[in-house]
């Protein structure tokens, strides 16, 4: 895997339907995205079992038709080598329209495959999944510290609808 | 700076350690000399009570004189440069002035030692902008909270100066504060730490690679420390066009990838160390310097100021014929000896008692002298890149060896023409405020470097300047 991520342009990833080989890589993946997010908020500092929680959960979802679970490829690379992750589901709002809203809890590349538009590639690519599971609108879930996360869907049409509040107690 | 220091003979410790001794005797000489310096620095400092004072540069023959050096006769001049602001580099002292700005966060070896505490410092510092180059710069040390607040504070103070030097402030907050500052001020902003340390290194490099049979394009080289000087050194090599994949750059946890564990928490904390992960390493190394060193033609260190950060057998695992660039302070990473005994072809370090000595010293004051000369608006990489370049070229004048890879303090005919060069270099860039030939800078270089050594002489022969009552040259203790 070539590391000079100055020389991808936006074919540096492929997408595709994760699968049950991917687990171990889909979880290493998702522990990066959850330790990236404690640097924003000590309230999201990982827990000492997040790889087998990642893996239990990935697993779960994996057979859930509700959830999609893409996995990204560097484009080149070697086949197999799973440099991103996203994991969304479509879920009922139980008062608001429209209905079906298809929610991206985690979505993750790895350093080098990231800019160059690799990551509208992967929205675009999540929408259209979620769009195929009858989703009518999709919102994102992510640290409200994360500037990155929100200066990116903000180029790409989201806007805060709900905040999410926390304190310890 | 001992060797800048050294010029008049007062306070040197350079002919107090030879070369030749071994490593061991050379380190307790160097802890005695130090010890010494220090009691010297704290008696003259409680002498004279700072280091600097506000000197006339034109003509007072009497009070009556201030009618138009101040009031009413100054009005004038303030409403000329009310109609037209350029002019304050031609009728006040602006062209020539500069503020030495610090935090305190990070001074010499000392750490975040606080403003007051970096006053002495900075005060030394603009003495040597002076003696060196012919610059007024004022030290301003000040109390900030963060990045933020001396970015806004330095914003405040351009109208005073023709150009800033950022100085001893914490990385990667400095990478941050210089782009910040060479992007909205229209006066040139300096870091010494990194852009003096920076071009001093490649001077060196460039008569390296040479003296080597090696170009930048296919020398594979490793760079060992990834703060400020080494940040700014890798970011010079790539504006010479060397291939950044084949750089590996190390920081205290190994060698830089992007697939390390704290790539988030670097393109958050560090972006600037971040992208040095995602554009060198394409062979994708992982490990410690063993694993970088092996078949590399050239080391830059800026690391640990330890003699076994970098173990001779790494050495002896290079590409023959390496160049090993040992420039932490005052302790090089290996001792030029051993890495020569090691394989090392031409070695260096930040030391003015071992052959080729990398000093920022060698830099800032021509630098500051051709840009302030060509009243610039900016200091882009590519004018530090024309005073590495012409460093590099001034060593030649005394003749290019492995022992003498760039110029020693002392042969002051480099610094006019590197002056001259930046100027050059500033005016074609479209950034000068003034239009001259080159060898007009040249002449103006060497003149305003040359009046501040007759002016302390004429201050000392005349008195005005009291004796030194604690001899510097005298051995105490």
């Amino acid at each position: 895997m070539a590391s000079n991520g100055e020389k991808k342009g936006p074919s540096a990833i492929t997408i595709r339907t994760a699968r049950k080989g991917d687990l171990d890589q889909l979880a290493a993946l998702l522990v990066r995205l959850k330790r990236l997010n404690a640097e924003f908020d000590p309230l999201l500092n990982v827990r000492d079992d997040a790889d087998a929680q990642a893996k239990k959960i990935l697993s779960a979802n994996l057979d859930d038709p509700s959830f999609v679970i893409l996995a990204a490829e560097g484009s080149g690379g070697p086949a197999g080598t799973v440099v991103g992750i996203v994991r969304a589901s479509v879920r009922e709002r139980n008062f608001y329209m429209p209905i079906q809203e298809g929610v991206i809890l985690d979505i993750y590349l790895m350093p080098a495959f990231r800019r160059h538009g690799s990551g509208t590639y992967l929205l675009a690519e999540t929408t259209r999944h979620l769009k195929a599971k009858g989703a009518e609108i999709v919102t994102a879930e992510f640290p409200s510290q994360n500037d990155i996360a929100v200066k990116f869907y903000g180029r790409h049409g989201f806007r805060a609808v709900t905040s999410h509040h926390a304190r310890e107690v | 700076m001992a060797g800048a220091a050294g010029r008049k003979g007062t306070i040197t410790h350079r002919t107090s350690v030879r070369a030749s001794r071994p490593a061991r005797a050379r380190v307790h000489s160097g802890e005695e000399e130090t010890a010494r310096l220090s009691r010297l620095a704290v008696d003259l400092s409680r002498h004279y009570a700072g280091k600097l004072e506000v000197v006339p540069q034109v003509p007072i023959r009497g009070l009556s004189d201030f009618s138009y050096l101040y009031t009413p006769g100054v009005a004038q001049v303030s409403r000329e440069i009310a109609k037209d602001p350029d002019l304050s580099f031609e009728l006040t002292g602006r062209w020539n002035t500069i503020g030495i700005v610090t935090d305190g966060s990070r001074v010499l070896g000392l750490g975040n030692i606080g403003p007051r505490a970096a006053l002495p410092v900075m005060e030394g510092k603009a003495l040597l902008f002076k003696y060196l180059g012919g610059v007024n710069a004022y030290p301003l040390p000040i109390q900030v909270n963060s990045g933020e607040e001396l970015v806004e504070t330095v914003r405040h103070l351009e109208p005073a100066v023709g150009g800033i030097n950022l100085e001893d402030i914490a990385s990667p907050k400095c990478f941050e504060v210089l782009e910040t500052l060479q992007k909205s001020l229209t006066i040139p902003v300096w870091h010494d730490d990194q852009l003096g340390t920076a071009a001093a290194t490649v001077a060196g490099l460039l008569n390296a690679l040479e003296l080597t049979g090696r170009t930048v394009k296919d020398a594979r080289m490793v760079i060992l420390g990834a703060g400020a000087a080494n940040v700014a050194t890798a970011r010079l090599i790539r504006a010479l066009k060397a291939d950044m994949g084949a750089l590996t750059v190390l920081d205290h946890k190994g060698i830089l990838h992007s697939n390390r564990e704290d790539m988030d928490e670097m393109m958050l904390h560090n972006r600037w160390k971040y992208d040095l992960a995602l554009s060198t390493n394409e062979a994708g190394r992982k490990g410690g310097l063993d694993v970088a060193l092996e078949g590399a033609d050239v080391l830059i260190a800026a690391s640990t100021p330890d003699p076994n950060t970098v173990k001779p057998e790494w050495v002896e695992s290079m590409a023959p014929h390496p160049v090993v660039f040992a420039l932490a302070n005052p302790v090089p990473e290996i001792w030029p000896q051993v890495a020569h005994k090691a394989g090392a072809a031409i070695v260096a370090t930040g030391r003015s008692d071992f052959p080729n000595q990398l000093n920022n010293s060698l830099v800032f004051p021509p630098v500051f002298r051709g840009i302030l000369d060509a009243r610039a608006k900016g200091m882009p990489d590519e004018v530090v890149l024309v005073a590495a370049k012409e460093l590099a070229k001034g060593a030649s004048l005394r003749g290019l060896t492995p022992d003498h890879i760039v110029p020693t303090m002392e042969e002051e005919a480099v610094f006019p023409k590197m002056a001259a060069a930046v100027a050059v270099k500033a005016e074609e860039l479209g950034l000068a405020r003034v239009k001259r030939t080159r060898a007009e800078y040249e002449e103006h270089a060497v003149q305003m470097m040359a009046r501040p050594r007759r002016l302390a002489e004429v201050l000392m022969k005349s008195g005005l300047i009291a004796p030194v009552k604690v001899d510097p040259r005298k051995e105490r203790g």
